[in-house]
């Protein structure tokens, strides 16, 4: 059996350990959703479910160097549609760390107040997350939280219009040569007519038209019907 | 020209990315005042620094920060110690708008609904257990006309025998053993308070439709209502619905495959319960969906525009046009 699979540093706290990912928890003790707790080296690690976390997924997926899906520790970052946290979480873990010895800035916005409920209860606990109630498409409500563009980008809001919310933000937001990553769910889009096929070729050439796209992350299997991209600011 | 702003600063900035001029707010706020700051920009105003560049260049077009129309410039960036106080204050309005949102009476009817729907479910099936399982101590006893008294009959007695007597009925020939009773008689104690909470929840559904929807409540009564606004995911959206969407909301399985695969369309969702439907021959209930629907259309906008409600009178001259179609449709269509 690989009781020893390989492990394979990603950055300072995340790790892939064969067909898992996990990160330093930065809230020691403490699992967010039931993940699994695991010491590495004495090192707390949470257990980062890629089946749950579209960005974990990437991470195992990726043809490229993992390390390049991941914000630099430290900075800030933007995230749109941060649902419960699952994803949120990790990100913290890497960006901020315990009491954010990083010094990190993670701005996440959803519109549901019931997500809302869970990040901010999250914040109580992580240092440099900064849970915003509002809308992805009405960015000058909370723009002002964001007062010089960010190197990283991410939106999962699994609503009509993916793409053109996501362009909108990076031309806002991001800085040039930033990456963003947009995860798009086909079936939210609304096409009667021509399969996800149709609906991923569509993005594609839209984000192309406009920024460089460096991945097409397939991500059936942990999320069908839907497909991570990661582009580059011209 | 463009009057840049964020929530502590201004700036005045012509097309080709020149400040001409600015207003920076270096003070030190508290977590209160920069609250006020965010919420005052989330609000579309303009903070107290672009108000005063504002006079200075009326002509400058007010644009929050992030706006992609504006040209590149040098952004003036809030202090450390203002970046660290705006992040608090991001929180502190991110608690204020789950709690505001727990007030959301769409959200309190919907779980009402939900939960009625889920335990009349579970109602509905722990009974039917328990008069087999009675029914089979007691084959003589016949529970098809009063069903829902068995549970509440049941739980009030302390044996299978005195549950006999009380039906007069002839006892059990085989007497379940004691804790066999004793489950037995759980059981229809829960099947019993499961009746009365699902009278609680009715009644508090029926109250909070006839609040939040009046009007909707008044035509087609308070729990049709509710469930129509819960199945429109709320107030304001049943309110923009198309009628024709209002009629059938509820059959969203059947209306979904009428689109992708050209089945029938459905004539009627939720509303099809409603007598004046469900108690009209069959071939005028169509028209009459039409018309309730778009009833129920009008009802729903004044709702939400929390304006007059319809009156007893309104509501009558609707009943009318039901009878005059129910009338003008006496016969089936010939074929
Ligand atoms: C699939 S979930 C995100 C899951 C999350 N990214 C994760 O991996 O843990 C999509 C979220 O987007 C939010 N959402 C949808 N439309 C939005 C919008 N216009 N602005 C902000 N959030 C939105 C929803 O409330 C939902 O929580």
């Amino acid at each position: 059996m690989a009781k020893h699979r390989r492990i394979r540093p990603v950055s300072e706290t995340v790790l892939l350990e064969g067909r898992n990912v996990w990160t330093v928890n930065a809230n020691p003790g403490i699992a967010v959703r039931g993940e699994s707790l695991r010491k590495f080296r004495g090192v707390e690690h949470r257990r980062w479910d890629p089946n749950r976390s579209k960005l974990g997924a990437g991470l195992l997926r990726t043809r490229n160097d993992p390390s390049l899906l991941l914000p630099d520790a430290g900075s800030t970052i933007l995230y749109l549609g941060a649902g419960h946290g699952t994803t949120i979480s990790h990100l913290h873990d890497h960006l901020c760390g315990a009491k954010n010895r990083f010094g990190g800035r993670l701005v996440a916005v959803d519109l549901a107040p019931r997500c809302l409920r869970d990040l901010t209860y999250l914040a109580e606990h992580r240092q440099g997350l900064v849970p915003v109630l509002g809308d992805a498409r009405k960015f000058d409500a909370w723009g002002v939280l964001i007062p010089s563009r960010v190197d990283w980008l991410f939106q999962d809001v699994a609503q009509a219009g993916q793409v053109e919310i996501f362009l909108s933000a990076v031309r806002r937001f991001l800085s040039k040569d930033g990456i963003g990553l947009l995860s798009l769910k086909a079936a939210s889009e609304r096409h009667t007519e021509g399969g996800d096929e149709d609906i991923f070729a569509e993005a594609i050439a839209q984000l192309s038209s406009e920024v460089e796209l460096l991945e097409h992350i397939n991500l059936t299997g942990f999320e069908d019907q839907h497909a991570l991209f990661v582009i580059r600011r011209r | 020209m463009w009057l840049w702003y964020s929530w502590q600063s201004a700036a005045v900035v012509n097309d080709e990315g020149d400040v001409l001029d600015v207003e920076i707010n270096d003070a030190r706020f508290s977590v209160h005042g920069a609250k006020e700051r965010l919420q005052m920009i989330a609000e579309g105003h303009l903070p107290p620094e672009a108000v005063v560049l504002k006079e200075r260049f009326p002509e400058a077009k007010p644009t929050a920060h992030g706006s992609a129309e504006l040209p590149e410039f040098d952004i003036p960036q809030p202090t450390a110690s203002q970046l660290q106080v705006a992040d608090e204050a991001a929180l502190l309005l991110a608690k204020e708008g789950v709690a505001v949102s727990a007030a959301d009476p769409d959200r309190r009817l919907e779980h009402l609904l939900r939960a009625s729907e889920e335990l009349r479910t579970l109602h509905l099936t722990m009974e039917a257990r328990l008069i087999e399982w009675v029914g089979l101590f007691l084959p003589s006893a016949r529970f098809e006309r009063n069903r829902t008294q068995v549970a509440g009959k049941l739980s009030s007695v302390d044996s299978l025998s005195a549950f006999a007597s009380m039906l007069d009925v002839e006892d059990a020939y085989e007497q379940p053993s004691d804790s066999e009773w004793k489950s037995l008689h759980d059981w229809a104690t829960m099947v019993s308070n499961q009746g009365r909470q699902l009278d609680r929840l009715e009644h508090a559904i029926r109250v909070a439709a006839q609040a939040h929807l009046p009007s909707t409540s008044a035509l087609v009564g308070p729990l049709l209502a509710a469930r129509l606004c819960v199945e429109a995911h709320g107030r304001s959206r049943l309110a923009r619905l198309p009628s024709g969407t209002v009629q059938v909301l509820g059959a969203e399985k059947a209306f979904f495959s009428h689109l992708r695969s050209g089945t029938a369309p459905p004539k009627h969702g939720h509303i099809f319960m409603h007598p004046w439907i469900s108690r009209s021959p069959r071939w005028v209930r169509g028209k009459i969906a039409r018309m309730l629907a778009s009833k129920i259309s009008i009802a729903a906008r004044i709702d939400a525009f929390e304006g007059t409600p319809l009156s007893q009178d309104d509501v009558d001259e609707v009943e009318a046009k039901v009878e005059a179609i129910r009338k003008e449709f006496s016969k089936p269509p010939r074929r």
